[in-house]
Parts: structure tokens; C-alpha cells; sequence
């Protein structure tokens, strides 16, 4: 069994610094992906009025609201686990990394992710 | 001893920049005035601020410090396969390097005519 | 060999193979559990009685010298110290530690890490080997501050089978290695601290390939902290300075 069979054994709540590891490379991937993107549709903005808003069209349908809405809680999960990570560096709560994982990257992140992501789920509803 | 280390300090202090600049971002972006509360982006709702030599340089600062992050972290990823040679390796950086230059310029252009 | 009534039975699930570890497969195994049994009694009940090609290496049997690590339901842990009880189920996975190279069922070959072990140099290395002086370390310095848990490596390789970047990386260190040369650094009677830094740096093999995934720490059998071993060092590789007699 290799260390990946570790992490997906029954043993998770022991190994949540693992699962903090996978969270912050894949959320890293996606993010880059989206700079790419971002980047992309952002230099429309020297076609003009017209090309601009017309490539900011696309994104009114509710596929990418929905995108827009994973898009907001993978940035939270890259950014709360790096600030736990970072902590983790400096010396400080070595001892309760899982709790830190849990509290910080879960917790606070669910609760922003919430506070962000139903004003954004309902103002695409109310205006679709 | 000095240049991975500046390199793994540099991943923490970009990250935590990062964290304060795209806070401040999304407010710019859909908080800062009635239009985009509105959530009405468009052209004419981004205009004034665009065209602004300083809101240009904070958002291509923005755009090169979140490109030095996320590239360097596909470094690392690169790096933890032994599988892939030191010589592969040292390609995979070269490449990162020139990757980084051309999405920055792609970037930074995306304000030419304004 | 029938099991008497009444008694809990475990099915014991074990990765097997041949010699060089071609062959695998995995072989089950009913045994009836016994007072206080641990896993490594369960496998010697399982040799005595049933099998008596499985291979497996112990020796202490009292957790002190770490040669019975293995895979226990995909956890690297010491088979004398794991009670077969405390497991979560009745069907138990025993395999050999991952990361390193499989000689006979759950016989491993610590070669890959006693290879990475030697690296940091482990030894010792005084300013003057021949001197018959005392060398008296302070309370107050960093050795006698920061290393009382660290220096209680029995160098099973729980750590170095449980490592995430070890499954994808032969050339990394691994936590056990540079937690000796942890120890060494800090030792201010020791004097190779350039040949370890050295090494500690590689950007393939030091202390930055560690991405903090905790896994090590989880499984050490003497509860070492040992990213925090790997965290410190990384700090202190910016400015180097370790306190020397």
C-alpha cells in the first residue's frame, strides 16, 4: 500500500495535514488555471467597449455563475490552508496542526465561503 | 545556503501578499461603487479606473507577484519527482522563467489602448 | 485449524510475496484473539500454526528497537506495540512499509534510508577528536533547549514509509536523516555543520521538499515532533548559525 493508500484509509482524521497538502496543490493548479483564463478575457479590454462586454457576456449564464461560486471557495481553501501553513513555518502550532486545518482552512473558510457565496448564488438566481 | 531558502520564505511572503491584494481586488472589483455592487461589470463600469496609471501598475504588481507564487509552485511540484533528472529539472525552470516573462507581458499588454 | 466457539476470530489480511518481492498477493489468515495480543503476536501465532513460510522480522518485541515496522491498515506502526483490539474492524491489513524495496512478504530493506541516513553524516564530530576534556553544554543553549524530544530515533522507518514526498522521491532525505542532523547542528561539540548544511540544501533532497504533510509525525513510534525538526532547519537555513564550543 503506498503513503497515498495512508492518507485514504480510514486513519483520515490522523492524517488531515495530508489532506491539507492535497487541498493546497490542487487548489493551486486550478487557481493558475484560472490566472491564465482571467488574464485572457481581461486583455479584451483593448478591443473596446463592445468586445469587452461582449466576452463579459459569456459569463452571465449559470454554468459559470455556478463556476464563479467554486471559483471563490477554492481561492478561500488556498488561502486559509497557506495562512495555516505559513503559521506552521513560523513555529507557531506545531502541536495542533489538524485542529489549526480544521478551525482555520475549514471553519473561517466555511463561514466566508458562505457569506460570499449565497449573496453571489442569489444575485445569479434574482437575475437570470 | 541562501537562494532556496530566500525562495521558500519568498512563497510564504508572496502568499500573504497575495491574500491582502485579492481581498482588496474583489472589493475594488464588485464592491467599490453602485455598478458593481450591482453586479453590472462592464466596460463603462471599470473604465475610469482602468485607464489610471496607478490602479494599472497595483493591478500589474498584483498580476507578478501572483504569477512568481503560483509558478514557483509548480516548480516544487516538478521538483518532488525524482523521476524527473536534475538536468529535466533545470529544463522545467528555464521553462517556468519564459512561461512567467510571456504571461507577464500578456498580461501587462492587456492595457495597451487605453 | 478450527476456532474454538465464543471466541472473537480476526481475519488477518497479509501482502505476501516471494523472494525480491515478485509474486505478490495477498493472503488471509483467521486467528483467535488472545489477551493483550498484538499484531506481532498475531503473526507468530499465524507461523507457528498455520503458515510457516511467512516472513517477518521482530526483535525486542517491547517497541524499543523498531525493527518490526510495517503496514498495519495502511498505517507504517511497530506490529509489537499495535493491539490487534484497538484496531477498527475484525479484518486487519498487514503489508510491508511502502517506500522501500520488498526482500520477502513483510520483510523490507531499510538500505534506502540507512543510504539517506548516511548523507547528513550521522556521526559525531568533535573539534578535536583526541581531546580528554570535559565539554560541558549550558542549560540555556539551544541543544539542551530545543532537542530533549528529538533524540529518541530508533530508526524503525515508520516515518520514511509514511512520507508523502518519499513515495515519489528517492532522492529526498526523509525526516529520520534530517532529524539526526538536527541533532547534530544542534549539538555545540559538533563541527560539520558546512558538509550538512550542504546536503540539507540540495534543492532535490534537503529539508525543502518537505511540504509539512505531517504524515511522519503521525506515525513516529517515540512521538518525535519531527516537522518541527524539518521546520526549524528550514528557518535557520537562511542565516546558518549554530551555537559551537
Amino acid at each position: 500500500m503506498s503513503a497515498f493508500a495512508v492518507q485514504a484509509r480510514k486513519y483520515r482524521r490522523q492524517f488531515s495535514g495530508m489532506t491539507a497538502y492535497f487541498i493546497q496543490r490542487t487548489t493551486g493548479l486550478v487557481l493558475l488555471v484560472y490566472l491564465f483564463l482571467h488574464v485572457h478575457t481581461i486583455r479584451e479590454l483593448a478591443g473596446g467597449p463592445a468586445a469587452f462586454n461582449a466576452a463579459l457576456a459569456r459569463f452571465h449564464s449559470p454554468l459559470f455563475k455556478l463556476l464563479e461560486i467554486a471559483l471563490f471557495g477554492t481561492v478561500i481553501l488556498h488561502a486559509l490552508n497557506g495562512v495555516r501553513i505559513t503559521l506552521l513555518d513560523l513555529g507557531a502550532a506545531q502541536g495542533s496542526q489538524r485542529r489549526l486545518f480544521w478551525a482555520l482552512a475549514i471553519g473561517l473558510g466555511g463561514v466566508i465561503f458562505l457569506a460570499g457565496a449565497i449573496p453571489l448564488f442569489l444575485n445569479a438566481v434574482l437575475r437570470s | 545556503m541562501r537562494r532556496n531558502a530566500i525562495s521558500w520564505w519568498l512563497q510564504r511572503i508572496t502568499g500573504a501578499l497575495l491574500v491582502v491584494l485579492l481581498a482588496a481586488h474583489f472589493w475594488v472589483e464588485h464592491f467599490m461603487s453602485a455598478e458593481l455592487r450591482r453586479g453590472d461589470l462592464s466596460f463603462e463600469a471599470i473604465h475610469s479606473r482602468i485607464a489610471n496609471p496607478v490602479w494599472q501598475f497595483i493591478d500589474i504588481a498584483f498580476l507578478l507577484v501572483a504569477l512568481w507564487h503560483g509558478l514557483n509552485g509548480l516548480r516544487n511540484i516538478v521538483l518532488d519527482y525524482s523521476r524527473v533528472g536534475r538536468r529535466a529539472a533545470q529544463a522545467v525552470t528555464l521553462a517556468l522563467i519564459a512561461a512567467g516573462a510571456v504571461w507577464a507581458w500578456w498580461g501587462i499588454s492587456a492595457f495597451r489602448n487605453l | 485449524m478450527a476456532v474454538p466457539q465464543g471466541e472473537e476470530t480476526y481475519r488477518i489480511r497479509i501482502a505476501r510475496s516471494a523472494a525480491n518481492g515478485i509474486g505478490r498477493g495477498v493472503q488471509e489468515f483467521e486467528v483467535a484473539l488472545e489477551d493483550r495480543m498484538t499484531v506481532l503476536d498475531a503473526l507468530f501465532r499465524i507461523q507457528r500454526e498455520q503458515d510457516a513460510s511467512l516472513s517477518f522480522r521482530c526483535a525486542c518485541r517491547v517497541g524499543m528497537c523498531g525493527t518490526c515496522a510495517m503496514s498495519v491498515d495502511g498505517v507504517p506502526r511497530l506490529a509489537c506495540k499495535t493491539g490487534v483490539r484497538t484496531l477498527d474492524a475484525r479484518t486487519v491489513h498487514i503489508a510491508p512499509l511502502p517506500n522501500l524495496p520488498v526482500v520477502k512478504d513483510l520483510v523490507i530493506s531499510l538500505e534506502p534510508f540507512f543510504d539517506q541516513w548516511k548523507r547528513v553524516q550521522p556521526k559525531f564530530r568533535p573539534r578535536d577528536p583526541n581531546s580528554t576534556e570535559l565539554a560541558r553544554i549550558p542549560e540555556t543553549s539551544a541543544h539542551a533547549r530545543n532537542t530533549p524530544g528529538k533524540r529518541d530515533c530508533i530508526t524503525c522507518g515508520a516515518c520514511f514509509a509514511a512520507c508523502g514526498v518519499k513515495s515519489t522521491s528517492g532522492e529526498y532525505l526523509g525526516p529520520a536523516a534530517i532529524n539526526k542532523a538536527y541533532l547534530r547542528l544542534m549539538d555545540p561539540r559538533d563541527t560539520a555543520v558546512d558538509a550538512r548544511l550542504a546536503v540539507l540544501d540540495d534543492e532535490r533532497a534537503g529539508v525543502w521538499r518537505c511540504h509539512t504533510q505531517f504524515n511522519c509525525t503521525a506515525v513516529c513510534p517515540k512521538s518525535i515532533s519531527l516537522t518541527d525538526s524539518i521546520a526549524r532547519l528550514k528557518r535557520a537555513m537562511l542565516f546558518p548559525r549554530f551555537e559551537k564550543l
